[in-house]
């Protein structure tokens, strides 16, 4: 395996008596597009949260290129790591008070330090790379669900991260607007970018990722190749998520 | 019946003794804006201290939660007269500056002054609860998106959060500032000549209560456009609401 962009070891995570990650351990690579699949309630988005801290783990490490982000339950150059790693919403989460353009650029200035002007050629750049360009100066609540999200990923784009989250992104889209979402994160592994994404889009999991990875009840079940996770599993939990889910 | 309405509709009375009652109503409105301005301030500032994130700031979220719970549940009569005796008290006795005990800045007299310390205190605490609704309603994922975007707590509420709660706050920032314009009445005990004490001292005067009338159609005059404006900012925020924007 290439260079580990991620390395995730002994994570957990527990809301009260509620145990919903045990004991995580897994190391992402660089380049590496990564599928997150299983049953609601087994910890795939909290694992997802926890990797940019908006969970805080309970216990485990967190190394962003051989960095430790999180350990010893404290967390360490939070504002790197939320500057080196994307993520991308179910819920879109656009600001509803700014335009397209004014959505992808804020973070550019006030994070990144760019010119106002600069940001905004560079909003104008990727808004038009996510098929929007004629939509740069649209509110939020003037595009349908699919156009947000796709703001929603160039705004995350916006910083350069090294890495992209996606945490069910297309799970709160009517279904006509689901593959235009899904055909950019598929742009954007075949440029090469590490992407760990929680979907139940099962075929573009197996389509897009050099890895899926099955969890359940706060473990990681299996891991492996898309066609061997999908298409011919080991563990008897893997095989019965699968059936109800591909029984459809 | 017709004795009654020349009692309080004597109009001939109200014409004679219009440039007083104005003089107090001027009194009133100044009250007012001075008062209110100075809670919308304290108001912020208690809610930005309640919502201070850490274990570190823990106690000074639980003095501010005190404070706020403190004023909204005590009259603000008792306030106005807490507040005025302990300080002129203080100021006599020479524990404190007599310019602040018995304040008489920009030409005011010190009930002015006392009046415009307790409505903030008090309209204050309001006002903090008004904000902190205002930053609550906003979309717990607004924090989420702009965090995980690098932005700082601070940032985060000053470009995403703070002005989407602005718009929230506006109708019952004004509904509070109406209450606060209608209690500036209250003052009066401690021997300010505004409104309700020029009605006052012409009924003791006359024994015409005409006074009284002229007064509250002047306040009404401020009171009724302002609910009006409130009407219509939240009928506007729920046509938004119904369009899809959080």
């Amino acid at each position: 395996m290439s260079e580990t962009v991620l390395s995730i070891q002994g994570l957990k995570k527990s809301y009260g008596k509620l145990d919903v990650l045990k004991d995580i351990n897994c190391e992402i690579g660089e380049g590496e597009v990564v599928c997150v699949i299983g049953p609601s309630g087994s910890g795939k988005s909290t694992m997802l949260r926890c990797l940019n801290m908006l969970e805080l783990p309970d216990a485990g490490r967190i190394e962003l290129h051989g960095n430790e982000v999180f350990g010893d339950g404290k967390t360490r150059d939070l504002d790197v790591l939320r500057r080196e790693v994307g993520m991308v919403f179910q819920s879109f989460n656009l600001f509803p008070h700014m335009s397209a353009k004014q959505n992808v650029s804020i973070a550019q200035t006030r994070v990144r330090g760019r010119k106002r002007g600069d940001a905004d050629s560079r909003s104008v750049e990727l808004l038009g790379k996510v098929g929007l360009a004629e939509k740069v100066d649209e509110f939020p609540d003037r595009l349908s669900g699919g156009q947000q999200q796709r703001v929603a990923i160039a705004r995350a784009l916006a910083m350069d991260p090294k890495v992209m989250l996606f945490d069910e992104v297309t799970s709160a889209l009517d279904p006509e607007l689901v593959k235009g979402v899904l055909d950019v994160i598929k742009g954007l592994a075949d440029t090469g970018m590490t992407l760990v994404i929680v979907t139940h889009e099962m075929n573009f999991a197996r389509e897009v990722s050099d890895r899926v990875i099955f969890m359940d009840q706060g473990y990681i079940v299996e891991q492996g190749k898309p066609d061997d996770v999908l298409g011919n599993p080991s563990e008897a939990r893997t095989k019965k998520f699968l059936g109800l889910v591909l029984a459809r | 019946m017709e004795q009654l309405f020349n009692l309080y509709f004597d109009f001939g009375f109200m014409a004679e003794h219009f440039d007083e009652v104005l003089a107090g109503f001027w009194v009133t409105i100044k009250l007012s804006l001075v008062g209110g301005l100075f809670s919308l301030i304290w108001g912020l500032i208690l809610s930005v201290l309640r919502q201070l994130p850490g274990r570190v700031f823990a106690p000074v979220r639980w003095v501010t939660i005190g404070y706020i719970d403190a004023l909204r549940g005590i009259p603000l009569l008792l306030v106005i007269l807490g507040l005025s005796a302990g300080l002129a008290t203080l100021a006599s006795e020479g524990t404190i500056p007599r310019e602040i005990g018995i304040p008489q800045w920009l030409g005011e007299e010190d009930p002015f002054w006392y009046g415009v310390m307790a409505l903030t205190l008090t309209y204050g605490a309001y006002m903090a609860e008004v904000y902190r609704s205002g930053i609550e309603a906003v979309p717990r994922g607004q924090m989420e998106a702009a965090r995980s975007l690098g932005m700082s707590h601070g940032q985060s509420m000053r470009f995403v959060i703070v002005p989407q709660a602005v718009r929230k706050v506006i109708p019952p920032l004004l509904n509070d500032f109406i209450a606060l314009m209608k209690d500036t009445a209250l003052i009066s005990v401690i021997g300010l000549v505004e409104t309700v004490q020029v009605g006052s001292d012409l009924y003791s005067t006359f024994f015409i209560p005409s006074g009284y009338t002229l007064g509250a159609f002047f306040f009404l005059i401020v009171t009724i456009p302002l609910a009006r404006l409130v009407d219509w900012q939240i009928k506007k925020q729920e046509e938004k609401f119904e369009r899809g924007i959080p």
